[in-house]
């Protein structure tokens, strides 16, 4: 008997290993890191690849104990090539990609994977790793290694050769993709952590830093209860954007799926230069939803800035707020304005920077022309979170006086830290013409300043009040300064000048009267001096009684004789004292005289009654008597 | 300006003695100055002419307006009130003295003591006035006397009795020119300058502080001892303060 059964399945078996041998022979299978030297904080990525595996392979990842795998996922790619005459072939690849972490510092070694197909097992070659503690900054080669390309025995295959249509994308996404290269998975919150980050991390002083906080989760959110801003010492910060709601975003960090929301983004404009700290934000977020969701604080990652200084050179007087991009302009009103109306004048300051801490320059107005002080207004126009938009300052200038003048030009000194170089921007001086008002108002030179008036019949009056500075005086009276009357040289010398007068004018009569000899002749004189005094006062009695009168008169004449004659002449009769007269040589003109004046006051004084013309001619012949006696 | 022009202002400025014509070209420069807003060139103008003894209401009228213009009230008042005291008047001064002492920082609260009899005497009379009326019939009376003297018994008598009144008008004209003396060698009035002017109750630096004043502020001096100076404020507040802080008008 012939075991011809046998022998047929024999065959089938050798021709169906025959068939299998060629397929088994072409899987490859093998895995890779995308770095060999990792931090214990970093994520590093593994790709175990199975090139054409049998239906029922089985892939037996490595699980090492001294790392963690955080999360795990699988492809599988079909290609189809068509090559001559030839029956098309087709190639599958199967890739694993896990994410892990390290758990401990040093030297480790990730064990191989293993591959079960139809009773038979392939393993991979181990990957030996460098592990350091902390993080470690991937290097650039080596962070944008990929894994070998599975397709790349593909002579010529589809995708060989062909240009990467998404090679350009890298520059053109926006700047919070680039932000997010920086964010680190903490090691125990990788589920739901809170990151902050800045767009640049080296600043000049003044220019715009923007600070981002995001929520990074894995897990259903609830609400974000509270939410504490890092504390920005040394930065004037302003508000970019602030979502009142929850807005989810897909994000893959180190290929993890996260769901980011925004919390707050701000800018940062930093006002002195050295290393400014942003601390820590914190948050206290709700997962779940209603009694199951439970609520969590989280603290965000502290960042550094550093800021340099302006460059030298710069022009004088540039603050931190001058750093940006700006235009200045200059808008009037109009340029021709009658004496009394208002001009207004803006000076705009367009650019991105810092808008609401800059300084536009001050106007600069002749002296006739009276500017108020400005009212500011600042329109902010955020573009990709970077600041921008306009302060103006408006000015109303008041003519003072008809005239033309010039609103000089005006210049803006900033830093531009994308040139890196001082720049400065004008405006061109703007003439203004001031004419007479249509009522015939003419310029007042006494710098009257108009009122600033609403009311609109007042508008078209032109109101002049006497406010405002008043100007110079183009003549001057030069004077010495004035001293007062009493403090001038001649004051004093002159009020005592007649004490003086009066006390010299003694003191000679004094020293007069002690140096001269009082002889015979002097008394005489004095005799007579007094003999014409008593006549003097003879005088005063011309109205009283005339024996008073006639007697007084009488005496004096006697006494003048005496002296005249030295010696006595009371009791003398006429005759004697004719004789006596005669004798000293006295005419016959005045003796007769001497005699009637006599015989008139005897008899006055005996018969009362005379007239006063008679009294009169007895005082002008005693009179006489006494005049002319010493030639 | 030319630069002949320029060199002529600069040969003067170096002179010890300006001529009339001299000092109006400087004063029309300081002028100048002021109108383009150069304000420290137009107060130099002003001070070396004042410097050089031309002196004068407009001169110091103007130096105040500069000051003002700069915004140094205490300067400004106090060139306002040496104007005003040299005899200047107008709408202007009395209108930018206005403007000066609407920005002082100080505001005098509470009625001012009642001065002294002499004080408010003398501040109603005019001190030259008085002067010359105390001179005039103080040398009319001597003179009438000694005419009485001159004259001739019988019609002199009118003398001696003109000369007595005149010198008895001269009696209560030189008690108030006595007065007035008095009281300008004893009373003085200044202008704080300094920013900040502390007053304290002795003349002393650990002294507690009173009060303090700011520029523009007219004050009273009372007496000096040491550096500092007792002044007095208009309401009768008084406090010890450094002597460089103010400026006697």
């Amino acid at each position: 008997m012939r075991r011809t059964g046998s022998g047929h399945a024999a065959l089938a078996a050798l021709a169906l290993l025959l068939v299998a041998m060629p397929a088994w022979a072409s899987i490859e299978f093998y895995q890779t890191t995308d770095r060999t030297e990792v931090g214990t904080e970093d994520v590093f990525q593994l790709t175990v690849v199975v090139v054409d595996p049998p239906d029922n392979a089985q892939v037996q990842f490595p699980s090492p104990e001294d790392f963690e795998v955080l999360s795990s996922s699988q492809s599988t790619q079909r290609s189809i090539e068509m090559s001559g005459g030839g029956p098309p072939v087709i190639q599958t690849v199967r890739k694993h990609v896990l994410l892990m972490r390290a758990n401990r510092p040093g030297t480790l070694t990730i064990p191989p994977a293993v591959l079960t197909a139809d009773g038979r097992t392939r393993r991979t070659e181990p990957i030996k790793m460098t592990v350091r503690r902390g993080h470690v900054e991937p290097p650039r080669s080596q962070a944008s290694r990929q894994p070998p390309d599975p397709f790349r025995n593909f002579p010529g295959g589809p995708f060989g050769r062909m240009p990467d249509p998404f090679a350009g994308e890298e520059n053109e996404e926006p700047d919070d993709r680039r932000q997010q290269e920086d964010v680190r998975i903490p090691r125990g919150d990788s589920d739901l952590f809170l990151r902050a980050t800045v767009d640049k991390k080296q600043v000049y002083v003044g220019e715009q830093v923007t600070l981002s906080l995001y929520i990074y989760s894995r897990v259903d959110l609830s609400s974000v209860d509270a939410v504490t801003m890092p504390k920005l010492e040394g930065f004037w910060s302003e508000d970019v954007e602030s979502p009142t709601q929850l807005t989810g975003e897909q994000r893959v960090v180190n290929g993890i799926p996260y769901r980011t929301y925004l919390l707050r983004r701000r800018a940062l404009f930093p006002v002195k230069s050295g290393t400014l700290s942003v601390t820590a934000a914190e948050a206290d977020i709700t997962t779940g939803f209603l009694f199951a969701g439970h609520r969590v604080h989280r603290v965000s990652n502290a960042l550094e800035v550093e800021v340099k200084p302006l460059p030298p050179g710069g022009p004088k007087g540039v603050s931190s707020a001058q750093v940006g991009q700006w235009d200045l302009s200059l808008e009037v009103s109009q340029t021709r304005v009658e004496l009394g109306q208002p001009v207004t004048v803006k000076v705009i300051l367009e650019g991105a920077g810092n808008v609401k801490n800059v300084t536009p320059p001050r106007l600069e107005v002749p002296p006739a022309l009276k500017v108020y002080d400005p009212t500011t207004t600042d329109k902010v126009m955020p573009d990709k979170w970077r600041i921008q938009g306009r302060r103006v300052q408006e000015y109303l200038v008041m003519a003072q006086r008809t005239g033309t003048f010039t609103l000089p030009a005006l210049e803006f000194p900033y830093f531009d830290p994308r040139t890196g170089r001082y720049e400065v921007a004008r405006t061109e001086p703007v003439e203004l013409t001031v004419e007479p008002g249509a009522g015939g108002v003419s310029s007042s030179p006494a710098t009257a300043a108009p009122q600033h008036v609403t009311d609109a019949a007042a508008e078209q009056k032109n109101v002049l009040t006497a406010s405002g500075l008043r100007t110079l005086r183009y003549q001057a009276r030069f004077e010495e300064p004035a001293a007062a009357v009493w403090q001038r040289p001649f004051f004093v010398p002159v009020v005592l000048s007649p004490l003086g007068l009066m006390l010299l004018l003694g003191l000679v009569g004094l020293v007069r009267g002690r140096l001269s000899n009082p002889d015979e002749g002097s008394r005489n004189r004095q005799r007579a001096k007094a003999a014409r005094k008593r006549l003097a006062e003879a005088e005063k009695l011309r109205e009283g009684s005339s024996s008073a009168f006639y007697g007084e008169v009488e005496k004096a004449v006697l006494n003048f004789l005496e002296a005249r004659l030295h010696a006595p002449v009371g009791g003398l009769t006429r005759d004697a004292l004719d004789a006596k007269l005669t004798a000293a040589g006295v005419d016959a003109e005045r003796r007769q005289r001497v005699r009637f004046v006599l015989e008139a006051c005897d008899a006055g004084r005996f018969a009362p009654g005379a007239e006063a013309a008679a009294r009169e001619r007895i005082l002008d012949d005693a009179a006489a008597v006494m005049e002319g006696w010493d030639k | 300006m030319s630069a002949i022009t320029a060199i002529l202002v600069a040969t003067l400025l170096g002179q010890a003695y300006y001529s009339p014509e001299e000092a109006q070209l400087l004063f029309q420069q300081a002028n100048e100055s002021y109108l383009k807003q150069d304000y420290a060139a137009a107060r130099e103008g002003y001070e070396k002419l004042l410097s050089r003894g031309f002196g004068g209401p407009d001169i110091h009228y103007n130096l105040g307006t500069t000051y003002l213009s700069q915004g140094d009230l205490g300067r400004a008042v106090l060139a306002f009130e040496r104007s005003r005291r040299a005899g200047g008047e107008g709408p202007d001064l009395d209108a930018n003295m206005s403007m000066a002492r609407a920005q002082q920082l100080d505001k005098v609260v509470g009625a001012a003591p009642e001065e002294p009899f002499v004080q408010r005497v003398v501040s109603a009379t005019s001190g030259n006035l008085v002067a010359w009326l105390f001179l005039g019939t103080w040398l009319a009376g001597f003179a009438f006397l000694l005419l009485f003297r001159v004259l001739r018994p019988g019609n002199r008598a009118w003398a001696a009795v003109v000369g007595v009144l005149l010198l008895a008008a001269s009696v209560p004209s030189g008690a108030l020119l006595a007065a007035h003396v008095w009281v300008h060698e004893t009373l003085h009035e200044a202008v704080v300058l300094a920013p900040t002017l502390r007053a304290r109750e002795f003349p002393k630096e650990d002294a507690k502080v009173a009060f303090e004043v700011h520029p523009g502020l007219k004050v009273r001096v009372m007496e000096e001892t040491g550096r500092y100076v007792r002044i007095r404020l208009p309401n009768g507040l008084e406090g010890w303060a450094e002597r460089e802080g103010v400026a006697e008008i």
